[in-house]
């Protein structure tokens, strides 16, 4: 780590980010419908003829559920906040002040739900049945109060709705155009997970007087709703979003730019057939409970785990090149900022929050700009690199391409001089191995300039 | 008319000279209990009625276990059950697959991995087949380009098509390693594991001559790197590598041998092969490895093939199905500029992770030193060759023991040279 700039060779910190969150989501989705499955299963239970042997398996699917949780909910939860700050102090930051109450509520509401869950767990031989049942409800109820508090600050950051920078509206941002869609999606998906959950357990059962099977019909039961309505508020969601990332989802079926843009439809293909196969995998289980085994268990975990991963970068892509739709870019530039007469004029790393004090034009300046202003969106030869998507770049058509990257598709606006972009360009230069200087590619241009100008000839836009 | 008469005119019944054997081998004696077999009790006597539907009596017969082992008959899937097996007497085969069941016990999660694979190789045909929709062997970059760029969910294709490329191979090599610690190949087996050697040679040429279609910077070049390293080999080199090329050098002919090779003849070969694999899997049953076969036959615990261990596999399909998109999405196979044969080859231009190992083993011994290489390099498909010849005692002896030893040094140096291959 090279604090302040976290530079994750081959990953990149948005990638550090993702993993961690990808994991957590699954785990805090299964950690809400989990409470239902609890709460409703304790009903379910008490009208069985056999309830206490149900009982057995569900205190061995309230011990997975309490460890996992708890234990691996609690570690990528806090790396969460660990990465994201490094990833995006700005972004960070902005969320922290503008939904300072909402953090608190659901802070509040965790530590709840958490202080339920040991009462419930705990008190298994002590409480009474209709403590037990009153704390599964409890707990679902202010577990899924935490959904509908973090998910008010998830969707802003892709459709802010009415909320600006300048009004600082919070109610208008909390419940902007994609939350109540968005709320319905996850909490049918909690659902769903917390079947695959049980299934999970009961393979381990053995078959006794149809005991498994019926155990098991009960939890794939728990993908029906998601199975029902799921594709309907998916469309719900997807007009919610705005015109420019719908335009660009649609479009991701056939290969814009080389195939590297259509990366945010191919997540949103892999959520649509991982949540579809999650539906023909738990009916296949209805059809043939006995058949239940720990490695088909454990795959429709995995296949749940991949449509997390779609969904979620479908999600998280759909608001590039933005960390906060419209309002703050993923390299901390404020859009603002950047449409103020003179400001994306000014030398980069002065306006930079750490400035590394590098001699204009050496081969420093051109590292570092890279990493401010680059590196939080391009890693140099991994995960979305550099190298590969330069690798017809001139030093001078380079420069020239910086300057108006932002008409190029994804890439935000550029910030800084020509001296900034030769420094850049001359960087990326020696990624491929080859040493030009930043000084000599800011010569180049000039001579170029000069003899656009006098030919007469308007400024070219770079392909 | 003599007894030999009625041989040489098989139209004619023997039931007058049944009771003499004969003396040619090619006429074998009707056994008895084929000459019961019309009293055979599973076979149903035909009912007046189906009599009158039907003229050939043969396709009346439903065994009472088939029967039994159908819905009940008011049920429409029981009425179809029925239907068909009047229609076609395959309730023996039914019976022969139902025989397959798999040993329960710590290990039994790598009986798995061949069915991985033969997953991955259904979705290379699938995506195969679409792909072949529009690519064109006499314009291979600009047809490949119109799929990236043009077609719905082409560039999706194409990289589900790659990925599972790769992960068939690898799940090919974790298959090979997986049966050989377990000791699957010895008798009786050694016929299966010969065949799945053949599968592997089989998959890994599919993937070389894949591998060249796109013709693209990086496709030709590693092609034209692997075909002279071929070359080099004594005797056969030069011209197996100038039949592959079609002339001295990887041109647009060289597509023309390698696309029906890679479309036609090889997955056909494939296809073959994997039949008789799975045909003597099917006859001598799942190997059991030793620690198993050595419990008392109460606690030996099986899984029956049809359906329940089937079952639990398409779960796992669905996951690698999944994964596939995933993978898809996350690194998508990005077609690189046109080849130009005229120019200079990229630096680091490398094969496909699957032929690392000759690839390093040639760098490493350059030179005068090269044929050592490749005999060395040589040498393990080989001692895999022989390996079920060599070791074959149940339970394991020194030789055994041995040879499990020489696996995992080979399985260390394969994973080594790879990974030293790719990062160097």
């Amino acid at each position: 780590m090279n604090y302040p700039v976290w530079d994750v060779p081959f990953l990149g910190a948005g990638m550090v980010v993702a993993i961690i969150a990808i994991i957590h989501v699954l785990i805090s989705h299964f950690a809400i419908g989990g409470g239902a499955l609890l709460f409703v299963a304790e009903l379910w239970s008490d009208r069985q003829p056999d309830g206490e042997r149900i009982r057995e398996w569900l205190h061995k699917y309230a011990t997975f559920f309490l460890v996992y949780t708890t234990v691996f909910g609690a570690m990528t939860g806090v790396g969460i906040w660990f990465s994201i700050q490094l990833a995006s102090p700005e972004g960070t930051s902005l969320l922290i002040h503008q939904f300072v109450f909402a953090w608190a509520i659901e802070w509040v509401l965790f530590l709840v739900e958490l202080t339920l869950l040991y009462l419930y767990y705990y008190g298994w031989r002590k409480n009474s049945r209709r403590l037990q049942v009153a704390l599964a409800g409890l707990y679902f109820v202010i577990a899924w109060g935490s959904l509908f508090v973090i998910n008010g600050i998830l969707t802003f950051m892709l459709t802010p709705g009415g909320w600006t920078i300048e009004n600082r509206d919070m109610a208008a941002g909390f419940f902007n155009p994609g939350y109540l869609p968005s709320l319905l999606i996850r909490t049918l998906v909690m659902f769903l997970v917390a079947g695959l959950g049980g299934l999970l357990v009961a393979a381990r059962l053995e078959e006794e007087g149809g005991l498994k099977e019926r155990i098991v019909v009960f939890c794939s039961r728990w993908v029906l709703p998601a199975a029902l309505l799921l594709p309907g508020l998916s469309y719900w969601y997807w007009k919610t979003l705005p015109s420019n990332t719908a335009r660009l989802m649609a479009a991701g079926a056939t290969g814009l730019g080389g195939g590297r843009l259509e990366v945010m439809t191919l997540f949103a293909v892999a959520a649509g057939v991982a949540g579809t196969l999650l539906v023909l995998g738990s009916l296949l289980y209805q059809v043939r409970p006995r058949a239940l085994g720990v490695a088909g268990a454990m795959a429709l975990f995995v296949v749940a785990q991949i449509g997390f991963l779609g969904g979620e970068f479908a999600r998280e892509l759909a608001r590039k090149p933005y960390v906060i739709y419209d309002t703050l870019y993923s390299n901390s530039l404020w859009k603002h900022k950047a449409a103020e007469a003179g400001y994306r004029q000014q030398p980069y790393l002065s306006l930079t929050r750490w400035d590394p004090d590098v001699v204009p034009l050496t081969p420093q300046h051109g590292e570092w700009a890279f990493r401010l202003q680059c590196a939080s969106c391009h890693t140099r030869s991994g995960y979305r690199g550099i190298i590969p998507r330069t690798e017809s770049w001139t030093p001078l058509s380079g420069f020239k391409w910086l300057e108006t990257m932002d008409q190029q598709g994804v890439p935000p606006p550029f910030v800084g001089t020509a001296e900034d972009r030769a420094a850049i360009s001359s960087y990326i230069q020696s990624l491929h191995g080859k040493n030009v200087g930043a000084a000599e590619i800011l010569a180049e241009a000039q001579a170029d300039g000069r003899r656009r100008s006098d030919g007469g000839e308007t400024r070219e836009v770079m392909p | 008319m003599t007894v030999d008469d009625t041989r040489r005119d098989p139209g004619i019944p023997v039931a007058a000279g049944r009771e003499e054997r004969s003396p040619d081998p090619r006429f074998v004696p009707i056994p008895p209990e084929a000459e019961e077999r019309s009293s055979d009790p599973r076979f149903v006597p035909i009912p007046p009625e189906a009599e009158e539907r039907f003229s050939d009596s043969r396709f009346v017969t439903i065994p009472p276990e088939a029967e039994e082992a159908l819905p009940p008959a008011d049920t429409v899937t029981g009425k179809l059950g029925r239907a068909f097996f009047r229609r076609l007497p395959v309730w023996p085969l039914v019976e022969f697959l139902s025989k397959k069941k798999v040993p329960r016990h710590r290990h039994s999660f790598w009986y798995t991995i061949g069915s991985m694979a033969l997953f991955f190789l259904v979705v290379q045909i699938v995506t195969g087949v679409l792909l072949m929709v529009y690519y064109s062997p006499s314009q291979p970059w600009s047809s490949v380009q119109r799929i990236v760029m043009e077609i719905p969910f082409g560039g999706l294709l194409r990289s589900i098509h790659h990925w599972s490329a790769n992960l068939m191979l690898l799940a090919l090599f974790v298959h090979l390693f997986s049966t050989f610690f377990m000791k699957a190949y010895r008798p009786p087996r050694e016929l299966t594991w010969l065949t799945g050697l053949a599968l592997l040679g089989t998959t890994m040429f599919l993937g070389f001559s894949g591998y060249l279609l796109p013709w693209d910077d990086l496709s030709f070049f590693a092609t034209r790197v692997g075909i002279s390293e071929l070359e080099k080999m004594p005797l056969l080199g030069t011209w197996i590598a100038g039949l592959a090329r079609g002339g001295p050098d990887v041109t647009v002919d060289t597509i023309g041998r390698f696309y029906p090779l890679h479309v036609v003849v090889l997955p056909l070969l494939l296809l073959a092969v994997l039949s008789v694999h799975l045909f003597f899997v099917q006859v001598q049953g799942v190997s059991e490895p030793d620690s198993f076969r050595a419990l008392p036959p109460e606690q030996k615990r099986y899984h029956r093939f049809f359906s329940e261990y089937l079952v639990n596999e398409i779960p796992i399909w669905m996951a690698l199905a999944a994964l596939l998109v995933a993978l898809s999405a996350l690194f998508p196979r990005v077609l690189a500029p046109e080849a130009d044969p005229a120019a200079a080859a990229p630096e680091g231009i490398k094969p496909e992770w699957y032929f690392m190992v000759p690839f390093q083993m040639l760098k490493l011994f350059p030179g005068s030193l090269e044929l050592l290489g490749m005999a060395l390099t040589g040498l393990i498909p080989v001692l895999f060759l022989v390996v079920p010849f060599v070791d074959r005692s149940v339970p394991a002896d020194r030789r055994g023991r041995v040879a499990t030893r020489v696996g995992v040094a080979f399985l260390v140096y394969l994973v080594a040279m790879t990974v030293w291959g790719m990062v160097s």
